[in-house]
């Protein structure tokens, strides 16, 4: 599904991810964990072509995309839930949705896919009328992941989506990345909440400082210490 | 104390010079929100449309419509082209202050240049005459004109609101990368924009040309109370500017009926710092 070789993208001068490869199969959910600033936002960035890569190479579904702009990128069915939500504030929920399947491909099942994420989120239906921006964070992050879905994606990128929420509100965001894996997603979560996000992953990537550490099934991963005791630490 | 019926006048006309307001700002609040670009050729854009009215029109015996649909897709590529130029170059937003000031200067010596600077009256038949209600003169021309102006401006509320393009275009106001992630064409609705206001200017134009006397410097001096209309509406607002040109328009008139004409320049500029400093959040 995805197939990221050599990859290096940098900010100027400063370099924030070197030599990055990994590779995501069809269906399945692989996780990347590491530390604040180890370049996990960088690297959902470069992917959804919101960020110019140095070199390397970003393929999917055995087509190189790491040239196109995310406009063109997005024709392959790819959607993003960014880190800290970035939703549209001034824009209601339901228009937040509507801007999810802006895509031809999907805009002509605006109202299936509608109807679908009022039921996965009743809140949402209730306030659909609501400016995003005065939605609580929980909320918010349900337009986040509803305007993804929206997009009828074959592949999701999901940048932290446990940052800032309340536990109960986490424990419902990851049994929802779950459920959408479950449907045949293929889905790259980033997380700094290892614990969680490798309870749910079936593959495992530790970035530290713009490479990639250790990679494994989480189960090996959690079999190693060093790790462990680097990321796997206090909190979890 | 002077009469109802002169009132009554002074409102209506104040109503009429407000809706041209509107029509002339529509573009301008809009490019301005959207597009960041502070676009003072706007209104050398729209005398440029004008004295080319009064010369298809008035000189070349053309009719008005066949002038709109000449100028209209030729202002809308206008308007492209100057956005793309505008990209180009990566002018900010204070940049495209100078930039589009100094087109209007040049603008203002060509049309110097080729119709002097002296007024100029469009002399022709079209939206002629007026209607007469309860003792007040409706000339038909300004009519006309307001109903266009506020259709446009019902017109562009509607499609911001309810239209794909308008959605996607508040988007990527809000957040140009995200909606650019899910297919919206950031830099295509920016063309877009610039063109319809472009093409707005035209039809501005036409209406300066068969409303006004014309003299090039008109381009400096729509710009102050057009301004002020567009920040008291509400940057990018269509109902704003529609509102705020009316109420800018209204109280011009009626302050030269109580007053003396000399009062009315005042007024806009009075209203907006007052409304600014009770309401700053407004821009
Ligand atoms: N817009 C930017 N400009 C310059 N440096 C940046 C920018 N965004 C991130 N960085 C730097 O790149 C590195 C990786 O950041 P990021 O990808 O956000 O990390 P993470 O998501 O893992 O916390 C950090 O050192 C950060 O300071
Ligand atoms: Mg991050």
């Amino acid at each position: 599904m995805l197939k990221i070789e050599n990859l290096h993208v940098g900010y100027g001068d400063a370099t924030a991810l070197s030599d990055v490869s990994l590779h995501l199969d069809k269906g399945e959910l692989a996780c990347m964990i590491g530390p604040n600033g180890a370049g996990k936002t960088t690297l959902v960035n470069a992917i959804a072509r919101l960020l110019p890569i140095r070199s390397g190479s970003i393929a999917i579904e055995g087509r190189d995309v790491s040239r196109l702009t995310p406009q063109e990128l997005c024709d392959y069915g790819v959607a993003i839930i960014p880190e800290g939500r970035r939703l549209f504030t001034s824009m209601t929920v339901e228009e937040n949705l509507e801007i999810g399947c802006y895509r031809p491909a999907a805009r002509g099942l605006k109202q299936q896919s509608l109807a679908r994420i009022y039921e996965m989120f009743p809140v949402l239906g209730e306030r659909r009328w609501q400016l995003a921006g005065t939605l609580s964070g929980g909320q918010q992050q349900m337009v986040a992941i509803g305007r993804a879905l929206m997009a009828q994606p074959k592949l999701l990128l999901i940048d932290e989506p446990s940052l800032g929420l309340a536990p109960v509100i986490i424990k419902q965001v990851f049994e929802t990345i779950s459920a959408i894996h479950a449907s045949g997603v293929s889905i790259l979560l980033i997380e700094q909440n290892a614990s969680k996000a490798l309870a749910v992953a079936q593959r495992a990537y530790v970035l530290d400082c713009g490479s990639i550490i250790a990679q494994g099934t989480p189960q090996e991963l959690r079999q190693r210490s060093e790790i462990d005791a680097a990321y796997f630490g206090a909190g979890n | 104390m002077i009469s109802a019926t002169l009132l009554g006048q002074s409102v209506l006309s104040g109503f009429f010079a407000g809706c041209l307001y509107a029509l002339l700002g529509l573009g301008l609040t809009l490019t301005w929100r959207y597009l960041k670009v502070i676009n003072l050729a706007h209104f050398a854009f729209v005398l440029i449309a004008a004295y080319l009215t009064f010369q298809l029109v008035g000189k070349n015996g053309l009719n008005p419509l066949l002038v709109a649909v000449i100028l209209i897709p030729v202002f809308f590529l206008a308007g492209v082209a100057q956005q793309a130029l505008i990209e180009h170059y990566k002018v900010n937003e204070f940049a495209s202050i100078i930039l589009t000031f100094g087109f209007a200067m040049i603008a203002e010596a060509g049309l110097q240049w080729i119709w002097s600077a002296d007024y100029q009256k469009l002399e022709a038949h079209y939206m002629r005459g007026s209607l007469q209600v309860a003792g007040l003169f409706l000339p038909i021309s300004d009519i006309v004109m307001s109903l266009v102006a506020i259709s446009l401006c019902v017109m562009v509320w509607a499609a911001m609101r309810y239209t794909w393009l308008g959605k996607a275009l508040r988007a990527s106001l809000d957040n140009p990368g995200i909606a650019a992630a899910f297919g919206v064409p950031n830099r295509k609705l920016s063309y877009l924009v610039a063109g319809a206001s472009g093409a707005s200017t035209a039809i501005g134009g036409i209406f300066v040309a068969l409303l006004s006397t014309l003299a090039p410097s008109q381009i400096f001096s729509w710009l102050g109370v057009v301004f002020a209309a567009a920040l008291l509406g509400g940057l990018g607002s269509p109902i704003g500017i529609l509102a705020a040109g009316i109420l800018l328009g209204v109280s011009e008139h009626v302050t030269m009926a109580i007053t003396a004409p000399s009062w009315a320049p005042v007024v806009p500029f009075t209203l907006l710092m007052v409304i600014l400093l009770l309401w700053p959040e407004r821009i």
